[in-house]
């Protein structure tokens, strides 16, 4: 019993935790199954992502690889895991169109499971056990976390992206992306979402907001949230000291952690969620919260009542960036599909679609204009495609060593008075 | 003959076999597992190694202590307030419930059949600053208007009283629906009267200490609240309690107090959900820094000597229990 509320519980506070309740109920398994229906009905967009459009992208795109790219049907199957919400869903929310739309031109059957919910827990169940004794995973990508793909490569628990055979990645990645700390060659991880950590507030209630000052303000005691994720929670504390997350010292981090034991010591905090101050503020318990971008736009904003009105905003001083991120875990066994996939996935066309549906940040190059011309709402919205400005106040937290993860982890639950 | 008299022996262990089978397999040997992990060294990137790590028992036991006690604290006032919530109403509809016996037990258990997590989520929306209950009483100025509900140990203790519940009303129940009638008749043919002046004592002893505790629990000024306890408790023991109940249908109703605070206290202590949504970084729970010890900082040595901890210090507690108000009670009234 104890672990079944477990799972619910922890599925309720994942900050991806559903767009729309509806849409739950694609956690159906066997898409292939359902595939021609979907792709044909549902999405043209996705529908007119044939190879020939694909394979002709990829060629402008990166006209140096000496595509070796599979150029046909590949067959066999991909084990997808991911968060849920985290994909298009088709209308009568039974197939995602764009996963219809690979399948048919790779002949790839798909089985996408929404099986993460945290990342620290889906480490625990699917990966450690079968990695820690080198035998391969159920799954052949794996959607996490930038800290949690530092993790698994300083583990060696990662197979390399052959980026000879994805001409699309990383030729179609944004350059923020590139060659990461943590993934100095850009062939670990390819990033599926990305989304912005800053400033939640109900703006009838608190005016125009822009300062990370808001959540050390006396003025929101009680009111005020913070969030249980460390990278974020103290990266905005360091930013607010001045520090720079990617850079982050020892004696930074003790300072921002001071930081933020201040204002809990002083109770202007009223509790440190994961995705559950989306609740905590449309009941109006709280009105300034350290927020994910998503959120406050996919959740909070289509539910806002009369005397709301929630934004979202990168402080003035900066806010923080985390990815998602595709990875291929050690002894993947159908690795050709999923770099087939991963290629498919960085072809705007393609992409265009999944941003469409999902609302974060879009690490693929080319989706804005695919969207524009489909979606100007979206393609203009400066929480899916941010403005250069925006790009360059966001910052990355560093990878930390096994040692610093163990310690500063420990340190910040200490503060949360666990 | 002969085979009769295997079969009569042998057939007690046959039914007990799949249930020792399932103890073996879905406890026994995780707990075995666990009990290893917590004497491990080492991290996840060097890989661990069972080296006996023995001082990892006090040092856990040490720093996590004030966590210890206070989940034992919330646990127990938990478990006293669902008794004396529990206690009245399965009185009532084991003694006056007539035909509506089956349609109210029903409502006993009928939280059950949504989900722990969303009844404990239903009360944010209920108890929110605004919300339902607090919004009116605000605006009437009864309330300041920084008053709040959640976000406090006193909503975790409520949280916990409430889900569990219908654990301490059920054995409660049916303990007092096997009372004998007739035992009480006779009681009062004795001259069995109303319980006074012990029951105005008795009665305003235990309103004072528990209203005290309460307050103390969440860390108000007791003063006041063990007056007013002391009152309510004096009313109750003059009027409610009689010689009858007393001398005979409260001590038949051991065995369901027994089972029902057992049922209660165990699950309690351990629990880490209304601690996790209800409560305020001040109230987290030894459920919690398990959690967080296992998920998030990746120490399963000391997550697991902490379940370790906390199975040990419950099972003790329950035989110290079961000494005082005794199995035998258990055996004996149940008859």
């Amino acid at each position: 019993m104890s672990e079944d509320k477990r799972t619910v519980f922890e599925r309720s506070i994942d900050r991806r935790r559903f767009l729309q309740g509806s849409a739950l109920a694609g956690f159906s398994a066997f898409l292939a199954a359902c595939g021609a229906k979907g792709a044909a009905s549902n999405s043209p967009a996705a529908a007119s992502a044939a190879p020939v459009a694909s394979a002709s992208a990829s060629a402008a795109a990166s006209p140096s690889a000496s595509a070796v790219a599979p150029s046909g049907p590949i067959g066999g199957e991909l084990n997808f895991a991911n968060w849920p919400g985290y994909i298009d869903v088709s209308d009568d929310g039974d197939s995602h169109p764009t996963l219809d739309a690979f399948t048919k031109a790779w002949d790839v059957k798909v089985n996408y499971q929404e099986s993460i919910d945290d990342n620290e827990k889906f480490f625990t169940s699917d990966l450690q056990g079968p990695l820690s004794q080198n035998l391969p995973t159920a799954w052949d990508i794996i959607v996490v976390t930038d800290w949690m793909v530092a993790r698994l490569a300083r583990l060696g628990w990662l197979e390399k992206i052959d980026t000879s055979t994805t001409p699309n990645f990383p030729a179609n990645l944004q350059p923020q992306y590139q060659g990461r700390t943590f993934d100095p060659d850009t062939n670990l991880a390819a990033p599926w979402q990305s989304g912005m950590t800053g400033l939640g507030f109900d703006q009838k209630k608190t005016g125009k907001l822009d300062s990370l000052d808001a959540f050390w303000d006396a003025k929101y005691k009680g009111k005020l949230t913070y969030l249980t994720e460390m990278r974020d929670t103290v990266g905005l504390a360091a930013i607010k000291l001045g520090f720079d997350p990617a850079k982050i010292t020892k004696d930074q981090f003790d300072q921002s952690l001071a930081e933020i034991d201040k204002a809990i010591k002083g109770k202007l905090v009223r509790q440190l969620t994961g995705n559950s101050y989306v609740d905590i503020m449309a009941s109006g318990d709280a009105i300034v919260a350290m927020a994910w971008s998503g959120d406050v736009l996919g959740l909070l904003v289509p539910d806002q009542k009369k005397d709301q009105d929630f934004q979202f905003a990168v402080a003035k001083e900066g806010g923080m960036l985390w990815t998602d991120n595709m990875c291929l875990p050690k002894g993947v066994k159908n690795k050709k599909q999923a770099e087939a996939w991963i290629n498919f996935y960085y072809d705007p066309k393609n992409a265009a679609p999944v941003e469409a549906y999902v609302n974060y940040v879009c690490p693929v190059k080319g989706a804005a204009e695919e969207l524009k011309a489909k979606d100007p709402d979206i393609a203009n919205n400066p929480l899916i495609f941010p403005p250069e400005d925006v790009v360059a106040r966001l910052h990355q937290f560093r990878a930390l060593d096994a040692t610093e993860e163990k310690d500063w982890s420990e340190a910040f639950s200490k503060v949360l008075g666990l | 003959m002969a085979r009769f008299h295997l079969s009569r022996s042998t057939a007690p262990y046959l039914l007990l076999l799949p249930g020792l089978a399932w103890l073996l397999v879905f406890y026994v040997y995780p707990a075995i597992q666990m009990f290893l992990v917590s004497l491990w060294t080492g991290n996840i990137q060097d890989g661990y190694e069972l080296t006996f790590n023995w001082p990892i028992y006090p040092d856990a036991l040490g720093e996590y202590w004030p966590w210890i006690v206070r989940s034992v604290e919330y646990g127990g006032l938990a478990t006293i307030l669902a008794f004396l919530l529990g206690y009245p109403l399965a009185y009532t509809i084991a003694f006056r419930g007539g035909v509506y016996k089956n349609v109210l037990l029903f409502l006993v258990i009928a939280p059950f059949f949504t989900s722990f997590l969303l009844r404990t989520i239903s009360w944010k929306i209920i108890l929110a600053d605004s919300g339902i209950v607090l919004g009116p009483l605000k605006t009437a100025g009864l309330l300041p208007d920084d008053f709040r509900v959640l976000a406090t140990p006193a909503a975790v203790v409520a949280g916990i009283t409430y889900n569990f519940l219908p654990f301490m009303t059920l054995p409660l129940y049916v303990a007092l629906e096997k009372v004998d009638r007739r035992l009480i008749e006779a009681a009062e043919d004795l001259y069995a009267g109303p319980w006074r002046p012990g029951g105005t004592i008795a009665g305003a002893a235990i309103g004072g200490v528990v209203f005290a505790l309460v307050a103390l629990t969440l860390g108000a000024s007791p003063i006041e609240p063990a007056v007013a306890g002391a009152v309510v408790g004096g009313l109750i023991g003059t009027f409610l309690i009689s010689q009858a109940f007393l001398r005979v249908t409260l001590p038949l109703s051991l065995p369901g107090i027994f089972a029902g605070s057992l049922l209660t206290f165990i699950p309690a202590v351990g629990d880490f959900v209304n601690a996790e949504l209800l409560g305020d970084p001040g109230s987290a729970m030894i459920g919690n820094v398990i959690q967080a010890r296992f998920l998030k900082i990746t120490d399963y040595p000391t997550a697991s000597a902490l379940s370790f901890i906390l199975m040990a210090a419950i099972l003790v507690g329950v035989l110290v229990y079961a000494r005082l108000i005794g199995t035998e009670e258990l055996t004996g009234g149940a008859v």
